[in-house]
């Protein structure tokens, strides 16, 4: 039967019907709906400057603006979301981007209390994102919303249920291909009637099915048109200590990321953690094999059209110095592990001094995995060491300093995918906040990084004036002493009110790896003025 | 008004060329219009997060019952230093400032499954003594209109009364004048 304006109608205002039916209706009762929205645009300009390597295009601006549009009222949403590039800062996409701009993002959603139904384009994650996650990181240019339909309903007070289908976006297009799937999570303490318990144990059994669907046009035999991926968890948690797992195997997916292989993909993550008191402290195990679920098999970029989310399990540092060496996650093969701690001595005690002070402390490391396709244990070819720790302290109420220390192991050539050798690494950072008077204070971080290896070494000083809440002034400069004796300066003004916010920059921008939330994108470098405004407004 | 007219125009021009999708989005528009008339609580999308504690919160019900005591979210994030500067700073003169007007607030961390687990045990390390919600794909980010963390938002009697976007060494003192004066 085609579906008909009509019928859609009809079964809306069905909806409608059943749900006033069951309400008190009262003229006391009515609130208008909930409208909000938001507005950004990164705007650069680019000059020629052949010492950093920085290209002048064309074109010389490249412009970003989005604005999202969102209205809510009782148990009904709706929006849309309006991108342009005009044409995209350099880097922000993988392939260039001409002129465009358009509505790429639209939406209905109804909810109620044990269900709701999502139509347009909508945003998912099952698990911890390893089979599937579709969401949008703007600063790295991804957003792979799928646009069809996604269901929640729970049945019974112990049972939650996803069902979802749609294709998700590339670019400004659709990918030709369709993803359906369907997560169950089960609650163990509801479904055996568990008593509360006094240390507020709790017990969570998922699974989750995702089948990605792509025509096969070609002469290989018995090639997989069908990628179906199945996914276990577990999470157990008490007041003090949680223990989650998560188990993924994904069929034959051969393309072009991993050189068509046929062999099969999986993964196997375990997280733990603890606190008490002060005291907090995490570990998290991970290893994959073959785990590039993407929706297009031709794609060179996998942040094109993702299916899962792979982040790199490091930790991203606030330092000019450390993010010239960045994780990135191997798809193809790694493992690894990663744990934090988190410690304050309070104030009074030996350490702790009349403020109290923080302890904070991170290593991870990844490698190849032991056998060829072997997820459990760490091979002997190293990609990335991070050992770092941060200690902050407040020394009166108008002053605090913090210091770091960092030392990293870095595999050029398995995560830039370059001939080149190894880099070991030692950073050492210090800053500092002093409130000056009310509402005005300054900000400084002076970093060094020492290394025998690649540009050698690096120094950088940064300077952060704050008036009166609005305006804020930076400046700040990363230095290569070592080899290129590049000066990547930096400096500019911010203004914000409320719940906008307009800055104005100028300088360069070191090519090398830009990550943000763990997902990388190789970035050019760049030298000139950077402008963004964001702003939010509701009714 | 005229907003919500532009919003249709805007909406039915562009979706005349996607037929399946543009039906079902006029047609709930439609209902949108009639449902204006209709009778609600909720002006606040349901959407339901964990906390750190255990409970999981609906954030409609929190914005529908903040008459009397409004409700403070402050988005933030573990890798965020500039949120965790300000938490810190609103942390240590919590109990002080709920003496003088108790407040509801919850923290919204928007760290995804690459650094949620980290959560828990960074507000524990340091002492935090509020709760905190999970908002691990950004729903209730996205649904807000969050441009970037940090950001703090008070809910009064349904309705965003206070936004502000970043933070600088001293902007807590505008955020406990605006819970003050509410």
């Amino acid at each position: 039967m085609k579906l008909t304006t009509t019928h859609c109608i009809i079964a809306f205002l069905m909806i409608i019907g059943i749900q006033q039916n069951t309400e008190a209706q009262s003229i006391n009762n009515y609130i208008k709906g909930h409208f909000n929205g938001s507005f950004e645009n990164y705007t650069q300009s680019y000059m020629q400057d052949d010492k950093i390597g920085a290209f002048m295009p064309q074109d010389k601006i490249g412009s970003n603006s989005f604005l999202k549009l969102d209205y809510n009222f009782s148990k009904f949403s709706a929006g849309i979301q309006f991108e342009s590039y005009l044409p995209s800062i350099l880097g922000f996409f993988p392939i260039p981007t001409s002129n465009q701009s358009k509505i790429v993002n639209k939406y209905f959603k109804y909810t109620d209390n044990k269900f709701s139904v999502q139509v347009g384009d909508f945003y998912e994650q099952f698990g911890s994102g390893l089979i599937f996650r579709a969401f949008e990181n703007r600063q790295i240019g991804i957003n792979n919303a799928h646009e069809g339909f996604d269901i929640h309903v729970e049945p019974t007070d112990f049972l939650k249920l996803k069902v979802i289908y749609g294709r998700p976006r590339k670019l400004f297009e659709y990918a030709n291909t369709v993803s359906r799937g369907v997560d169950a999570e089960v609650n163990i303490n509801s479904l055996l009637k568990l008593k509360e318990k006094e240390n507020g144990l709790s017990i969570l059994l998922g699974g989750s099915y995702v089948s990605k669907f792509e025509e096969y046009t070609g002469a290989i035999d018995n090639f997989p048109s069908t990628i179906n991926a199945y996914a276990g968890r577990l999470d157990i948690s008490t007041n003090d200590l949680s223990i989650s797992t998560e188990y993924v195997d994904k069929s034959k997916d051969p393309n072009l990321l991993n050189n068509l292989s046929f062999e099969k993909g999986k993964a196997f993550q375990l997280d733990a953690a603890y606190t008490k008191n002060n005291f907090g402290v995490t570990a998290t195990y991970r290893g994959i094999y073959n785990m590039n679920f993407i929706s297009e098999r031709d794609v060179e970029f996998g942040s094109l059209a993702p299916v899962n989310y792979l982040p790199a399990l490091t930790k991203q540092h606030d330092y000019l110095t450390s993010n010239i060496y960045v994780y990135a996650a191997q798809g193809k093969g790694e493992s690894g592990f990663q744990t934090d701690l988190f410690y304050t001595f309070k104030s009074g005690t030996a350490l702790g001094g009349k403020y109290g002070t923080k302890l904070s402390f991170n290593a991870s490391l990844f490698g190849s995995l032991k056998d060829s396709n072997n997820i459990f244990g760490i091979g002997d070819e190293k990609y990335y060491r991070d050992i770092n720790m941060e200690i902050k302290k407040k020394l009166s109420k108008k002053m605090e300093i913090t210091i770091g220390l960092q030392q990293i192991f870095y595999n050029s050539s398995v995560i830039q995918a370059v001939s080149s050798e190894d880099v070991n690494a030692y950073v050492v950072a210090i800053g500092g906040l002093y409130k000056f008077a009310p509402k005005k204070s300054i900000r400084f971080k002076a970093e060094h990084l020492s290394t025998q290896n690649d540009q050698g070494s690096w120094a950088s000083a940064l300077a952060e004036l704050s008036l009166s809440g609005p305006y804020a002034f930076y400046a700040s400069d990363l230095f290569n002493y070592g080899k290129t004796k590049n000066h990547y300066y930096n400096f500019g003004a911010s203004v914000t009110k409320n719940a906008t916010r307009f800055s104005l920059g100028f300088g360069k921008q070191r090519a090398g790896l830009f990550c943000v939330g763990g997902i990388c994108r190789f970035v050019p470098a760049s030298y000139g003025f950077t402008a963004s405004l964001t702003t939010s407004f509701a009714n | 008004m005229f907003l919500k007219k532009q919003f249709i125009k805007v909406k039915f021009q562009y979706f005349v060329k996607n037929k399946i999708m543009s039906k079902l989005i006029i047609a709930a528009l439609m209902m949108l219009l009639v449902s204006e008339t209709a009778f609600s609580q909720e002006s606040f999308a349901s959407i339901k997060l964990k906390s750190t504690s255990g409970k999981t919160i609906d954030i409609s019900e929190l914005a529908a019952n903040s008459k009397d005591t409004m409700v403070v979210l402050s988005f933030w994030a573990t890798w965020c230093i500039p949120c965790i500067n300000e938490l810190e700073i609103i942390n240590d003169v919590f109990e002080e400032k709920q003496a003088i007007k108790p407040f509801k607030f919850y923290g919204v961390s928007v760290d995804d499954s690459r650094t949620a687990q980290r959560v828990k045990p960074f507000i524990k390390g340091k002492g935090w003594v509020f709760d905190v919600l999970m908002d691990i794909n950004s729903e209730l980010k996205r649904s807000l209109n969050i441009t970037d963390v940090p950001h703090v938002i008070i809910i009064k009697d349904n309705k965003i009364v206070y936004r502000h976007t970043g933070y600088i060494a001293g902007e807590e003192d505008n955020l406990f004048e605006a819970i003050k004066n509410l």
